[in-house]
């Protein structure tokens, strides 16, 4: 096992912020974090990193107890942290071989290592700018320059996206990945469902200090109720149209706004083709017509009540 | 390691550019602001000007042969203190109306100064007649009752002695000035409070997110914090030797021969400025802001209290609250470089320098004992 936490309790005076907190991250996998803010992501990986204290449980990193002076441990760990943390006096360069040095001791190592992780971020161009100079997506990928660059076993990300032009969303995440199938295993915490989606392999849903789902993005959306979505632009159906509509099998809930005809169904129902023939059959026009499969924010909503950005 | 911390830190010390205006160039700037001033005093002092007056010509002034003569005396030559307009009194009051007197003598039973308004001038006036008035009466009472004695009492007159002598304790020259300067340094030493501020807030995962890299690196905290705060050291002493060498060798400041004792003293008001602004750093809770207000505030209430915007607050302080002048590190360090310059005698100094000492083992105890901590509760 990379980490393995039992029974993690963290309290901030009466709040829990992390409640009989478990966690086991394999190796070679990208385990997504995913909660609204002020879940105990961050928190999580603080206290994995030993720079919060805890009031209960163990936490071992591959497979040592973690402490601060786990030397030895730390050097295989890279983290990305939520807010830059670079010096705003060096430039793109010394900052990553500042950041390097602290783990690699070899110069000449040192150097190539930097020279890898600028050119793995696209940083090339930029090596000469201080971080002032750079835009917001680009400070990021420095930042990440800065946490990867002594090719670290485990990389701890802490919403690096924060922030970014997709552009450079798309690159980070693409990197992300790029890291993995180069062998890291990574812990990516974000409360953007779609970046989980996209990367993770495996995906915890936090709430309130406590894990409330644990799977692949389709384990998580069989645990819940709700299948597919259909949505139809319309402005011109009855009351009664409604009615026959709702009585079509597989549709559970039919709504409409005056605009949007929306259609749910149960889970593992495909009902388009039918809602399709209905439309026909009655002769409602109608502007676009798509399907959506649930989400993760679906998953988060039907678990807890509430949406994943609230 | 060390030496990558080390090297890597000077470069960000270095190039924080704000900082190494308010360390360095800010001193320099003053001391040549403190020097402009200082000089147009003495410039004042070299250049007095005679005060313009009048004396009433009226007939008792005719008679009054002595009352003449001392006023012609203190009219007349290179040092003359009064421009002497002898005027009816009809226009001694249009001149002084006019602007063109300071004010006017009248004579009579006793001599009458009239001004316009209160002021050196009009001091110097009411003296000068206060102090002929007193020789007047003492010598028509001596002549009462000697009248022989005119000739002797003549002499005495003209031959003022004094009977208070300056008796120098050192070989230097007292000069008061110098002290603005040494209070100055003293402050640049204080001032190196900044680069301490900001080694203890990169220092603790819970004040920076710097500090939280720093932290999760596999380095020793210990370690991390003296290479950096060596590197404080380094550029803060070279910033104060810089000013130091400025004050001696451009502005002409006499810090006395005893160079040695001048470089201990800086050496320890640096690592006081260090280690006070780390213990700030660390001790103080909220934003850079409010712990640099702190440190600034403190630096330069010690400043003023040591007699840097004007001496006569520090001699106050000597006279009325004693105590103060020992738990002022600005005043110690003053009053270490005073001593160095002008005392021989060195055991006031030696006792500046063991309260120094021991502010600087109380700062930098402290400032151990808080970022000792390598988990936080929050961050």
């Amino acid at each position: 096992m990379v980490i393995t936490v039992k029974d993690l309790v963290k309290r901030y005076g009466d709040l829990v912020a992390l409640d009989h907190f478990d966690l086991a991250v394999e190796e070679g996998e990208i385990l997504g974090l995913l909660g609204p803010n002020g879940s105990g992501k961050t928190t999580a990986l603080n206290c994995i990193l030993s720079l919060l204290t805890y009031n209960s449980g163990e936490i071992c990193v591959f497979d040592r107890p973690m402490a601060p002076d786990a030397y030895g441990t730390k050097r295989n760990i890279g983290v990305i942290m939520q807010n830059v943390a670079v010096f705003n006096e060096l430039t793109v360069w010394e900052n990553v071989f500042f950041f390097c040095g602290l783990y690699i001791t070899d110069k000449a190592e040192c150097r190539r290592l930097s020279e890898e992780a600028i050119d793995f971020a696209g940083l090339n161009d930029y090596r000469k700018f201080y971080p002032k100079k750079l835009s917001g997506g680009l400070l990021r990928r420095l930042n990440i320059a800065c946490g990867i660059a002594h090719k670290p076993k485990l990389i701890i990300l802490d919403e690096p996206t924060v922030a970014v032009d997709p552009q450079s969303r798309n690159k980070i995440l693409e990197g992300i990945k790029q890291l993995n199938r180069n062998g890291a295993t990574v812990v990516y915490t974000s409360h953007y469902m779609e970046e989980v989606e996209q990367i993770c392999t495996r995906i915890i849903i936090l709430d309130r200090g406590r894990i409330i789902a644990n799977g692949t993005k389709e384990e998580l959306k069989n645990m819940i109720s709700l299948g597919e979505k259909i949505t139809v632009e319309t402005n011109t159906v009855s009351d009664g149209q409604l009615s026959v509509l709702k009585t079509l099998p597989g549709i559970d809930t039919v709504s409409f706004d005056g605009q949007e005809l929306i259609i749910r169904s149960g889970k593992d129902r495909n009902n388009l083709e039918s809602v399709l023939d209905f439309l026909k059959k009655q002769s409602i026009g109608y502007g676009r017509i798509y399907s959506e499969m649930p989400t993760l924010n679906d998953v988060f909503l039907e678990l807890t009540g509430k949406e994943l950005r609230d | 390691m060390s030496s990558h911390i080390f090297t890597t830190r000077l470069k960000c010390l270095f190039r924080d550019r704000a900082t190494v205006f308010w360390t360095m160039a800010f001193p320099i700037i003053l001391a040549l602001l403190f020097n402009a001033t200082l000089r147009n005093i003495d410039k004042m002092a070299d250049g007095f000007q005679p005060v313009d007056i009048a004396v009433v010509d009226n007939e008792m002034y005719e008679n009054d042969s002595s009352f003449r003569e001392a006023l012609n005396a203190a009219s007349d030559g290179e040092n003359r203190i009064f421009s002497l307009t002898e005027a009816s009194e009809e226009e001694a009051a249009d001149l002084l109306r006019g602007g063109r007197i300071s004010g006017y003598f009248t004579d009579g039973d006793l001599v009458s100064v009239t001004v316009g308004s209160s002021g050196f001038e009009a001091s110097l006036m009411q003296t000068f007649a206060d102090s002929y008035m007193q020789m007047h009466y003492a010598s028509s009472d001596i002549l009462e009752a000697d009248p022989q004695s005119y000739e002797t009492l003549m002499t005495a007159v003209k031959e003022k002695t004094g009977y208070l002598r300056d008796v120098s304790i050192s070989d230097a020259e007292p000069d008061s000035a110098y002290s603005y300067f040494y209070a100055l340094l003293a402050m640049a030493c204080l001032y190196a409070g900044f680069w301490g501020l900001r080694e203890a807030e990169d220092i603790q995962a819970d004040l920076s997110v710097r500090a939280a890299r720093v932290n999760i690196a596999p380095v020793k905290k210990g370690k991390a914090f003296f290479s950096s705060m060596a590197a404080s050291f380094v550029l803060s002493m070279s910033e104060i030797l810089l000013l130091f060498l400025f004050l001696r060798f451009v502005l002409g400041i006499d810090f006395g021969v005893r160079t040695n004792l001048v470089l201990l003293v800086t050496l320890a008001g640096c690592l006081l400025g260090l280690s006070g602004g780390a213990f700030i750093g660390a001790v103080v809770r909220g934003s850079e802001n409010l712990k640099t207000g702190v440190m600034l505030g403190l630096t330069m209430t010690g400043c003023m209290l040591a007699g840097m915007m004007y001496q006569g607050i520090k001699i106050q302080i000597d006279r009325n609250a004693p105590a103060l002048r020992w738990i002022n590190p600005v005043n110690l360090l003053t009053d270490a470089y005073y001593n160095i310059y002008y005392l021989p005698a060195l055991d006031r100094f030696w006792i500046d320098m063991a309260i120094l000492g021991g502010f600087i083992a109380v700062f930098s105890i402290g400032t151990y004992l808080k970022i000792r901590r390598q988990k936080y509760a929050s961050l």
